[in-house]
């Protein structure tokens, strides 16, 4: 019906420019129009007796469209309509035949995807272009058709693909790419910067997607993230993601190597796309301990390939240090001491302020070590990882020793402890001292006592619950379990206002009511905790001998306390999700923890089996102190890296860490189809996204492209019946007005 | 803390004041006052008594006992001490002197700990050394001294600093036999007693103290 009153399609008219082709002066036409509209309204205003002025109204108004449409009618009015000149323009298809699309039914994606790109031009002969083939992987390749395409990229990059294709036919007239997909990206997705980079060349991406948004009978590991680095007879708590479209039971079990750790029941919920589970594993021995998690498959499930994950953990037998700065003999720092004796990674040296002016050191490696009292150089107080500061006031350190612990947190990247006492945290000036910023609350003023010899009981918050450092039993509830039957501390202390940045893991429940006990933050590149009670000492006198609640506490957050703080020299080997390559990232610091940059580092990439080279990494723009470079490995398995930093010719430090990489594993990943990067992909260079069963626009949307070789093509539309229809029902509207009104 | 034990037979006291009271509470009084005076513990007013098996012995990780030459502990007694040393208590014995009296001891102190020995503290023990360098060591006498001019009492001629120790190397119990610590801070105030007695038994006790929260 549009077609036959206007002469042409609804789409015509959308994609083409009204024009007005009568070259008649303006001058004239405003002429016409005022002689027209003066004399209108002095032939009716000569009839004024006649009829009622709203009537006049009517008739002057129908007169004047009339006007006005035959004024239009002059003008000639035409749609201006660019599209692709026949024979000059070449349109790309794009098929990717990355592995993911051999996922399906009975048609495979690859299969559904070649079906409808030979389906949708075979089906238009007016189209005169030039098709050219490519397909889709890691990177784009011309072929010179799909007839032998099989599914066999081991990854996708379908920015870096569609950059080749545009850079291949930058000199040529492309009208327009095709790319048919199912959107699963495993370079890390369509950023922002890659799609602004395709959508520069101007060419027009119109997507057609295909596979399933949802795959019921897939689960998938999604992720599984851990600690690269542990200590010696740690627990570890990994982080597990199940990707799943239905509710289903399955079971997470953990291997080292060959041998099973853990395994673990979960059930999998209708109303979520996503379960996370944690999984607490124990590591007794140094080395390298490669760790496969998997979850068993569930009915029907055709891709059991996703449902593994391995990575490597090095479990170093390193030692941390520590220094613990008390203020007067108490309990807390016997029991504590006690806690970690059998703790041979820890290394806690303290400096305890027995008398007024004597100092008894513990734990020292030499009768040096803290001989002159608390650290008063970055150097001196840098070699420690963490510090504990116990009951003493603020004033015992001077302001210079202050800065060197705030710098410490800041700077080091060491984590603080601070405990209560009765001239600790509030009580002890430290809420108006050079540390104040760095703690995760506002401590009160010293002259109001916040300390109190009461005893309290103590209760997990929910972020406390899932905090590995706080685990005293294997599983939830035994962990619940454990800490209800703690008996109270001895004492608490209020500790003011938290900042917005601090998290709460334990609340005393005192007579005042519930407190925070154990808060955290970090503050730069470090940690800060404050504890505030010294009556912990209580769980370990109030328990039978045997029960390991105390110890188990003093030296999972201690252990927590150091394991966040990173050492002088780094080096870091990291995957991201789906990603083919590997990143390394190597920090040098001296020993004041300054960034090095008056050297340049080397990285020596050794395969397990044994094969080798070298590579330099590059000075980071951003980042002083750091250098980076990408690598591909060309085999699965681990590699090790050792990072040497060189000054004039000569090694100067050495770096080390080791990863585990899988190869040809990024496709079986995420490969549900994703509509959404399509869509942003067409949205961002003027394509259209296009289910399977609307490619019978494609045709059109190709003509009419705004790329490539064009010319404009006129059509008029003053003749079109709909105007004389118009015409036709203003002036019968007239006539019928006036036959009513009796005026005719 | 004062422990408050059960005597046997022979050390029944009288309707005025048990065996383990003696030198109560001036002792205390004294020598809570010399660790406020001369280190950073933040000690209380005044000592408290506690029995073996009242609960609350477990809030207090350091007591102290005297004339344990007479004192007994049965089984329950005997098995809350030790409990109560093994998870980090420590206990400080004083004033008994002679064989009699040690070997009534060691009765008693056999329920608590069969199978770890009664030593003698070595010389470079921190126990010796924590504050005060302790190696000049001499015997520490009652009041009588100072009426007798003898240090010595019931046989006990050469004093005697042993302890039983935890499996980590830890001092758990200091055994100060032949010598009355207890009388030389009771007496601190007493004209004739000697002072550089008092000081020594401040030191003994503070660096117990110091040792037992320190380690």
């Amino acid at each position: 019906m549009f077609e036959f009153l206007f002469n042409y399609p609804r789409d015509d008219y959308a994609r083409s420019e009204l024009i007005y082709t009568g070259d008649w002066p303006l001058w004239l036409l405003v002429l016409l129009i005022t002689f027209a509209l003066a004399g209108i309204s002095w032939l009716l205003y000569r009839r004024r007796g006649a009829v009622q002025p709203p009537q006049m109204l009517a008739i002057w108004v129908l007169q004047v469209a009339m006007l006005a449409v035959v004024i239009w009618v002059l003008q000639q009015p035409t749609l201006s309509t660019e599209q692709l000149r026949a024979g000059d323009n070449a349109v790309a298809f794009v098929l990717d035949n990355s592995e993911s699309m051999a996922y399906g039914d009975a048609e495979s994606r690859l299969q559904q995807a070649m079906r409808s790109l030979s389906s949708s031009l075979a089906e238009d002969s007016t189209l005169d272009m030039t098709v050219q083939h490519y397909e889709l992987s890691d990177r784009a390749r011309s072929v010179d058709s799909f007839l032998e395409s099989e599914p066999s990229g081991t990854e996708t990059s379908i920015a870096a693909s569609l950059t080749d294709v545009l850079r291949e036919a930058r000199f040529n007239p492309l009208a327009a790419i095709v790319l048919s997909s199912d959107g699963a990206d495993t370079s890390g997705g369509l950023s922002s910067a890659e799609l602004a980079e395709v959508a520069g060349f101007g060419v027009p991406i119109h997507t057609v997607a295909v596979g399933r948004e949802s795959i019921p009978e897939d689960i998938e590991l999604t992720d599984v993230v851990l600690p690269s680095k542990a200590l010696p007879g740690s627990t570890i708590t990994a982080r597990v993601s199940i990707r799943h479209d239905v509710a289903a039971s399955t079971r997470i079990k953990v291997y080292n190597g060959d041998d099973l750790l853990e395994s673990l029941p979960v059930e999998l919920q209708q109303d979520a796309s996503s379960t996370t589970a944690w999984v607490n594993i124990g590591l007794a021995e140094a080395g390298h301990h490669h760790m496969r998690f998997t979850v068993d498959g569930i009915p029907g499930e055709q891709e059991l390939r996703n449902n593994s994950r391995s990575t490597l953990v090095e479990v170093a037998d390193q030692e941390y240090r520590i220094l613990y700065f008390e203020g007067e003999p108490r309990w807390e720092y016997k029991f504590m001491r006690r806690a970690l004796a059998d703790d041979e990674d820890l290394q806690i040296a303290s400096l305890l302020r027995v008398s007024p002016n004597k100092f008894y050191r513990q734990g020292i490696e030499s009768p040096e070590q803290l001989e002159n009292g608390f650290p008063a150089t970055r150097d001196e107080l840098f070699s420690y990882d963490a510090l504990i500061i116990g009951s003493v006031e603020a004033v015992s350190l001077s302001d210079e020793q202050q800065e060197i612990i705030h710098d410490f947190v800041s700077e080091r990247g060491g984590s603080l402890l601070m405990l209560a006492g009765p001239n600790g945290l509030g009580n002890g000036g430290w809420g108006q001292s050079h540390i104040a910023d760095v703690l995760p609350v506002r401590l009160p003023p010293s002259t109001t006592n916040s300390f109190f010899r009461k005893k309290a009981a103590v209760v997990m918050t929910p972020q406390g619950a899932d905090d590995q450092m706080l685990r005293l039993g294997d599983t939830t509830d035994a962990n619940q379990r454990s800490w209800n039957a703690l008996p109270e501390i001895a004492d608490y202390q209020v500790t003011g206002n938290l900042k917005p940045a601090a998290v709460t893991l334990l609340n005393a429940m005192t007579e005042v009511g519930q407190l925070p006990l154990l808060i955290t933050q970090q503050f730069g590149r470090g940690h800060a905790y404050v504890l505030a009670s010294g009556g912990t000492w209580r769980w370990q006198m109030s328990m039978p001998v045997e029960d390991q609640s105390h110890e188990t506490f003093w030296r999972q957050l201690l252990r927590a306390l150091v394991a966040s703080a990173p050492t002088s020299v780094s080096l870091t080997a990291s995957t991201d999700a789906g990603s083919t390559g590997v990143s390394l990232r190597s920090e040098f610091r001296d020993d004041a923890f300054r960034p090095v940059d008056d050297i340049g580092v080397t990285a020596v990439v050794t395969h397990q089996d044994g094969d080798s080279w070298s590579i330099d990494l590059v000075p980071s723009a951003d980042e002083p102190g750091v250098f980076q470079a990408d690598i591909s490995p060309t085999a699965s398995g681990t590699w090790y890296f050792e990072a040497v930093a060189e000054r004039n010719g000569e090694p100067i430090d050495v770096a080390r860490t080791s990863i585990h990489y899988e190869s040809g594993q990024a496709e079986y990943f995420n490969f549900r189809r994703d509509s959404r990067a399509l869509q942003r992909l067409s949205e961002a260079t003027g394509g259209r996204y296009l289910e399977p069963d609307e490619l019978d626009a494609l045709p059109d949307l190709l003509r009419y492209s705004s790329s490539g070789i064009t010319e404009t093509d006129y059509r008029p539309i003053w003749d079109a019946p709909a105007v004389f229809l118009l015409l036709l029902l203003l002036k019968g509207g007239e006539w019928m007005l006036r036959r009513r009104w009796s005026t005719i | 803390m004062r422990l408050a034990y059960t005597a046997n037979r022979y050390g029944q006291g009288n309707w005025r004041r048990q065996i383990w009271q003696t030198d109560w509470p001036d002792a205390e009084h004294h020598f809570l006052k010399g660790i406020s005076r001369l280190t950073r513990v933040a000690a209380a007013e005044q000592g408290r008594i506690l029995t073996p098996l009242d609960q609350s012995i477990y809030d207090f990780p350091w007591i102290y006992a005297v004339e344990v030459g007479y004192w007994y502990l049965n089984t329950q007694e005997a098995a809350r001490l030790r409990d109560y040393l093994l998870r980090g208590g420590f206990l400080m014995v004083d004033d008994f002197h002679g064989a009699w009296e040690w070997s009534s001891f060691v009765a008693s102190m056999e329920r608590v700990f069969p199978d770890r020995p009664i030593v003698e503290i070595p010389e470079e023990d921190e126990a010796f050394h924590v504050i005060y360098d302790l190696d000049h060591r001499i015997q520490i006498p009652s009041r009588m001294y100072t009426y007798t001019g003898q240090t010595w009492e019931k046989g006990g001629i050469t004093p005697h600093w042993r302890g039983i120790y935890d499996d980590h190397g830890r001092l758990m119990v200091a055994i100060n036999f032949n010598m009355d610590i207890g009388d030389a801070w009771e007496h601190a105030d007493w004209p004739d007693y000697p002072e550089n007695m008092t000081a020594l038994a401040y030191r003994f006790g503070i660096n117990y103290l110091i040792y037992a929260m320190t380690h």
